[in-house]
């Protein structure tokens, strides 16, 4: 079979990626205290399996910046981003809100400082876009109290910047996939968090929505300090959205750094398991996916770039 | 002025909100339901084996003597002593009409109580029975009937407890690092299977056809020699129900939007699904003490109303409070007088069978009329 001549797969890409980027997250290790939202040495698993999905990693969300988690299909993404949001409590290891353990804050407390959009929601379907807003504010408000000036504006400001205030009396049921997520994101934006984690929220829309979510969240990003973490299922899209990118793949980190880092040629190989050309343009790397390497291909250029061991635990 | 208009629109929809419940269906749900209660009654007062005219019942309904009199409501609600009243009005005011009453709170009960265990198991084939509750009661009730029958002074107790107490046994086992709504309901499914059959083997050591009949009056649900003890009985426990029910619906509407997204908004899930179902359980139970296991009311009202006024709990719950007392308040129309119209028997039905004979064949049709009928 041929091989594609730009990709040289017995270079080890990840590994400079990697041992970079882990120096650095160690200079910057002091101020996972303060950052709005780091996990520590997270196990993750899921009660009906005994192997951990992700064992034992570290990331710092950078504040107020765009971080977008990568990585192929059961690569621990959305399970790392889970554990991040207190959805999937950690065998081993903390998540820090602010530099103190979600264990320790009280729930509506955490859901104050931290939202979360899941990659599939449900609702009934005659519930109207606005009301399914208003459920935002639920960590804002007691037991028995009624909607508040400030409630009501957050809810203005959320629908305002989700972009669907055309969308508000309609009831959710009868909105395209691409209209429910921006009500969606609307309900998460009214909750008005200093962190918001987004599980692939463009997957599965077209295309026109799809770049209506990535607006959301460059504008986000650029008018508020809020801090973004976001997984995302196509590479295109993190290399243009993200300030950093965390690649994984089998539950492990393999790469973190600004996009033109983190996305490579050898990462694309290596992670991926795809031969691609990676050019660099002013939006960030763009990609061409050129085919799939095959396992035998990559078993004959040596386990290196499929195992990396030893490249962590420097 | 961009301002101001924002101001405006702000104030507007507030102001739709405070009073946002309450629109053209919701209005037509609460007429009709009320009309059916009424007419009910009207048919309840005047009819039975003392006869007199509908006239003469709605004159004994509204005697003043008794309608203004305090001593004859502390007679009613506190059980003390009756002032003096004509045959008439004794007989509506403390025959016939307690019957309707209960009936409502009955109806009521299971309603809400269906609309909240939908909710708590996002199951639309849940009703107020579906985590144990009648069949903890059911065992109870012929464990009283049949082995310890010195107790049957305390049976609707006794029911009550039992159906509150397998639906902790079935929050027990369905309980591992936490429940979700299918643990729950296949929890619920066996331990009412083991406890039905337990229920149906007592049968066997039943020797006397009057414990059998009595066993299948409470099981199936009646409301034969309801009086104001039963309104005595039930109201409170309603009023608490029925008001923690209301104050909860914001929690019920977060519950719909699934676990993932309840616990992100910071909804304590567990707890909040234990107490609710606690508040479902205790109108079951209510319902349960005074008419037995009524079937059928729990499950289609709240699906009637679902599809007059959506599945917003906020109206669904108060719609559940008109609706569930027209439907019992009508159907017991059924169980009293049904058969002496049909056959000419002076004898009555439990109404639980009449609650599924009209209830079962509504539900079909509304099914058959709706794509989407079930959907929360």
């Amino acid at each position: 079979m041929a091989r594609h001549t730009n990709v040289d797969p017995r270079t080890n890409g990840d590994d400079v990626t990697e041992n970079e980027s882990t120096s650095r997250t160690r200079s910057r290790g002091s101020d996972s205290e303060d950052a709005p939202l780091s996990g520590e040495d997270l196990v993750l698993e899921y009660p009906s399996s005994d192997e951990p999905v992700v064992d034992g990693e570290t990331l710092v969300a950078e504040p107020g910046a765009v971080t977008a988690l990568v990585g192929p299909n059961g690569s621990g993404k959305s399970t790392l981003l889970k554990g991040l949001a207190d959805q999937l409590e950690p065998e081993a290891g903390s998540v820090l809100v602010d530099g103190q353990s979600i264990r320790s804050l009280d729930r509506k407390k955490l859901a104050r400082k931290l939202g979360l959009l899941s990659q599939e929601s449900t609702s009934p379907d005659s519930i109207t876009v606005e009301d399914l807003v208003y459920h935002g504010r639920y960590p804002h408000r007691g037991f028995f109290e009624s909607v508040t000036d400030e409630d009501e504006q957050a809810v203005e400001r959320a629908i305002e910047q989700a972009g669907c205030g055309h969308l508000r009396d309609r009831e959710v049921g009868s909105l395209s996939g691409g209209q429910k997520q921006l009500a969606w994101i609307a309900m998460v934006l009214a909750q008005e968090t200093d962190v918001l984690l987004l599980d692939e929220p463009t997957t599965f829309l077209d295309l026109h929505h799809q770049l209506e979510v990535m607006e959301i969240i460059e504008t986000l990003r650029d008018q508020s300090d809020i801090t973004v973490v976001v997984v995302l299922h196509d590479l295109q899209q993190a290399a243009r959205l993200a300030d950093r990118v965390i690649a994984l793949k089998d539950g492990e980190i393999r790469a973190r750094g600004t996009p033109a880092d983190v996305v490579t040629e050898e990462l694309l190989a290596a992670v991926f398991e795809i031969d691609a050309e990676v050019e660099l343009t002013p939006r960030g790397p763009r990609i061409e996916p050129l085919r799939a390497r095959h396992d035998d291909e990559t078993k004959g250029d040596g386990e290196a770039p499929n195992h990396p061991e030893g490249v962590e635990a420097e | 002025m961009a301002s101001k208009s924002v101001t405006e629109t702000v104030a507007t929809t507030r102001r739709d909100r405070w009073l946002g419940w309450f629109d053209g269906s919701m209005f037509t749900l609460i007429v009709g339901s009320l009309a059916v209660i009424v007419g009910g009654a009207l048919v309840q007062v005047s009819f039975g084996a003392f006869s007199m005219t509908i006239l003469e019942a709605w004159q004994a309904v509204f005697n003043p003597n008794v309608l203004f009199s305090l001593q004859a409501w502390d007679a009613f609600l506190f059980g003390g002593e009756l002032p003096e009243m004509n045959k008439r009005s004794l007989i509506v005011w403390n025959i016939r009409l307690p019957r309707v009453f209960v009936a409502a709170l009955v109806g009521m009960n299971l309603a809400v109580s269906g609309a909240i265990f939908q909710a708590v198991t996002r199951n639309e084939l849940a009703s107020p029975f579906i985590l144990g509750v009648s069949s903890g009661a059911g065992l109870m009730i012929l464990l009283t009937l049949v082995v310890f029958s010195g107790l049957s002074a305390f049976l609707p107790l006794i029911a009550a407890v039992g159906g509150a107490l397998a639906f902790l046994i079935v929050y027990a086992i369905a309980w591992k690092n936490g429940t979700s709504p299918v643990r729950l309901v296949l929890a619920g499914v066996i331990v009412g299977t083991v406890f039905g059959s337990l229920q149906t083997a007592l049968f066997f050591f039943a020797d006397d056809i009057g414990v059998v009949q009595s066993a299948i009056a409470w099981t199936t649900g009646s409301l034969t020699g309801t009086d104001w003890e039963q309104v005595r009985m039930a109201l409170p426990w309603t009023a608490v129900a029925m008001l923690l029910a209301l104050l909860s619906s914001r929690q019920l509407n977060v519950l719909l939007l699934g676990e993932s997204t309840a616990k992100s908004l910071g909804m304590s899930v567990e707890k909040v699904r234990f107490a609710l179902s606690g508040v479902a359980v205790l109108a079951a139970a209510a319902s349960i003490a005074v008419a037995g296991i009524v079937g059928f009311v729990g499950l289609i009202v709240p699906h009637m109303v679902r599809n007059i006024v959506g599945s917003d709990y906020r109206k669904l719950v108060i719609g559940c409070m008109f609706a569930g007392p027209a439907l019992m308040v009508g159907a017991d129309v059924g169980a009293r007088l049904g058969m002496s119209v049909l056959t000419g028997a002076d004898s009555q039905i439990p109404v639980g069978i009449v609650t599924g004979l009209v209830g079962g064949p509504y539900f079909l049709y509304l099914m058959r009329k709706q794509d989407k009928m079930g959907e929360i």
